[in-house]
């Protein structure tokens, strides 16, 4: 019975907190020093932006830019968080690093908010790098047709899906024989209605036809609810997947 | 494994096989007479609801009685099918993650199968329709997106398992996805369908104008072809328990 | 058995099981280990001896019967009883990018440990790394790489250490530093070992357990053993594996 009560006191002090802290630390310190995530997404987004530039080449004058620039944005972004979502797990599974973190008394949930939001800071950045890049590229002197503070609403709730639901099927990947294949093969089919509000919401703020408050809001409503229903069905079903 | 014994279980009396047939059969017939009723009976329908008229392949459609609407019959069925089967991947996933026994797992691809199946066949009979319809052989149009997304989810559900080695992975993974899968699908319905594209008109049927013959038809076609969604479900999950069995007698010999 | 043997028991295993579909990786394993005893785990490739180090150390749930280490059991005790087990592997179990202390500290925010310098500072003596603290791990040797390893496993202070082949890819002089830090902390922990090398294995152990398609085969303490038939039964074993 005194054991009993040792062991009690001994997992008294566990904090979640702490290990959550811990993981998005450790994140964090690893790509600063290796810089891998972030230069091979910042590349990898230029990269399809000097490819935009090729497909737009021959479109003439009258072709209006801004009619498709969201659509441009949110593939930019789609295809660089797949970059992202693969690294941020692989370097868990090299060493069987996953395998010490889930020894640890860390309750699996710990590790998918810690991994999620440390996906969903990396993405921003990479966001916060596109966007005035493509803006400077394909945008310069258009003028904007709705207000600019509308502008991060979509992108932000484009990202928290992103990374929510990308933890959860990029964790499955890395547990594959195909790796980074198998991620846009899960991944793209799942994030369509999501990329679709976010197109629809970021193309309404980029145009402002009239009309676009309705299209915009409906649209952002939409994506809520996608990034409510799918983080809470990834939330519950992360500890069978990273138990298997 | 009381599994490998569906076969002889027993239904007012008439063994499991038997039941099968008896299905078959009266799947068969059902969607024969939906077919006949489509194709000699049912009134023609007035033309899709386009706002003005339009010219659609040289004719003007905004008055025409479409005799492709008759897909309708066939369509419809196999649509409301194929995401009911899809159901049951999501429903053998749950109870598979609860359970951890390989026999849902068995059940919820057999399940996710049939929805390959039907999902491939709504694209089908939806893309003719569209042919018909509209004079072009792809609309993105909510529905048929939908099903579109739907057969990747599907085929992305049969990419994971096999890219998976160890048995217990591959039936957790897929169980979790058939899950993500069943729940995207309604999802990217509601959202295609509530935002609208600027790209094509919405257009869609509204479900109420059915006359007596239209329904029974449809009615038909609908029992029928969950009777033969059903069927090609047990069919395929007896020969899969058959060949775990074997399978499972294989390892205990060697061993 | 009473409670006060209970309470004496490392690990208390009852018609541990864990099978999927016709597989059985488990099946029907029973036997109690006191604590302090070293156990080694033997058996051919595909024995069930991996899958009867992830069900005691909570990394998968057995499918049938029940599990307790130090009177915690493996499914409905698993966060507490995490705190108590080491696991030392053939994989390092550590980020390379990161440096020896780095790859500490995480662990013990991990563990939650209360006083966390100190005991690295401590650890990383005793594990004769102190100089190499702020080099990242991707530059130490493989000898030091498990050196840092071992000093993971017992940041913790755990009752139970697990060792999963732990000499497998060691070069000669790295296995002598191995052996002398389990040495050292021998008479501290419960350890339980897999091993492919039956000679390194009984020269360590205090009980030896010999594993075959899940099954027990043998169970028994150290001064039971008669090394030769030992051995054979070993044998035969790994023959029935291959077959």
């Amino acid at each position: 019975m005194a054991e009993t009560v040792a062991e009690t006191a001994k997992s008294a002090h566990i904090s979640s907190m702490r290990q959550f802290k811990a993981i998005m630390k450790k994140d964090i310190v690893m790509e600063l020093r290796t810089k891998e995530m972030l230069t091979s997404m910042g590349l990898y987004a230029v990269l399809v932006l000097v490819v935009y530039q090729i497909a737009l080449s021959q479109a003439g004058s009258s072709f209006d830019v801004l009619r498709i620039a969201a659509g441009l944005l949110w593939l930019a972004i789609i295809f660089t968080s797949l970059l992202g979502l693969n690294r941020s797990l692989v370097h868990e599974k090299d060493q069987g690093c996953l395998d010490a973190l889930l020894l640890a008394p860390v309750d699996r949930p710990v590790i998918f908010f810690a991994k999620a939001i440390g996906n969903l800071l990396f993405l921003s950045i990479v966001v916060v790098i596109i966007l005035p890049l493509f803006y400077f590229f394909f945008l310069a002197g258009k003028p904007l047709g709705g207000p600019l503070w509308m502008l991060p609403l979509p992108l932000i709730v484009g990202c928290i899906g992103i990374a929510g639901v990308g933890t959860l099927l990029a964790t499955m990947s890395v547990n594959t024989n195909g790796k980074d294949l198998i991620l846009p093969v899960l991944f793209i089919p799942v994030m369509f209605p999501l990329l679709y509000a976010s197109v629809a919401a970021t193309t309404a703020v980029l145009i402002g036809d009239p009309g676009y408050a309705t299209v915009y809001w409906n649209s952002i409503a939409l994506g809520a609810g996608y990034d409510a229903i799918m983080l809470l069905a990834a939330y519950g079903l992360y500890e069978f997947i990273i138990g298997a | 494994m009381t599994d490998t014994t569906v076969s002889q279980r027993r239904f007012l009396g008439i063994p499991g096989n038997t039941w099968t047939l008896i299905l078959l059969g009266f799947g068969a017939v059902l969607t024969t007479i939906d077919f006949v009723l489509a194709f000699f009976y049912t009134p023609l329908v007035v033309g899709a609801q386009v706002a003005e008229t339009r010219i659609i392949n040289g004719i003007a459609v905004s008055n025409q009685l479409l005799f492709s609407q008759k897909i309708f019959y066939f369509h419809v069925p196999v649509a409301i099918g194929s995401f009911l089967v899809f159901f049951f991947t999501a429903y053998y996933g749950v109870r598979f993650l609860m359970t951890k026994e390989k026999k849902f797992d068995t059940r919820a691809r057999i399940a996710t199968e049939v929805t390959l199946l039907f999902v491939i066949l709504t694209l089908i009979t939806g893309d003719i329709w569209t042919r018909f319809e509209w004079g072009v052989w792809w609309v993105w149009e909510p529905r048929l997106t939908t099903y579109f997304i739907m057969t990747l989810l599907v085929v992305a559900y049969f990419v994971l398992r096999s890219s998976i080695e160890d048995e217990e992975r591959r039936a957790t993974y897929a169980a979790v996805f058939g899950i993500i899968a069943f729940l995207d699908a309604p999802i990217s319905f509601a959202i295609t369908r509530l935002i609208p594209s600027s790209v094509h008109p919405v257009v869609l049927r509204s479900g109420g104008g059915l006359t007596g013959t239209q329904l029974l038809a449809f009615l038909l076609g609908l029992f029928g072809m969950l009777m033969v969604a059903w069927v090609v479900y047990q069919v395929r999950l007896r020969e899969e328990l058959a060949r775990e069995r074997i399978e499972g007698l294989k390892a205990a010999l060697e061993g | 058995m009473t409670d006060i043997h209970t309470t004496e028991l490392a690990l208390e295993v009852r018609d541990l099981s864990r099978t999927f579909g016709a597989r059985k990786a488990l099946d029907g394993v029973t036997f109690d280990l006191p604590k302090g005893a070293f156990l080694s785990i033997f058996g051919p490739n595909g024995a069930g001896k991996t899958t009867m180090l992830k069900v005691l150390s909570t990394l998968t749930n057995p499918s049938k019967g029940t599990a307790k280490v130090m009177g915690l059991d493996v499914v409905a005790d698993s966060v507490k009883l995490r705190e108590q087990i080491g696991f030392i592997s053939h994989n390092p179990l550590l980020y390379p990018d990161l440096t020896a202390e780095e790859n500490l500290e995480f662990f013990a925010d991990l563990y939650c440990i209360p006083d966390a310098p100190a005991r690295i500072e401590e650890l990383l003596t005793a594990v004769e790394l102190e100089h190499r603290r702020l080099d990242a791990v991707r530059t130490f040797s493989r000898g030091m790489t498990q050196r840092l390893s071992i000093a993971r496993a017992l940041l913790a202070r755990p009752d139970v250490i697990f060792l999963d082949e732990p000499y497998s890819g060691l070069d000669p002089h790295a296995m002598d530093i191995l052996d002398s830090l389990v040495a050292q902390v021998r008479d501290q922990h419960t350890f339980v070992m897999i091993s492919h090398d039956l000679a390194k294995g009984l020269e360590l152990c205090s009980h030896a357990l010999i594993l075959a398609k899940g099954k027990v085969v043998l169970f028994e303490e150290k001064e039971a053993i008669d090394p030769e038939a030992f051995s054979a039964t070993y044998r035969q074993t790994v023959g029935m594996g291959v077959s």
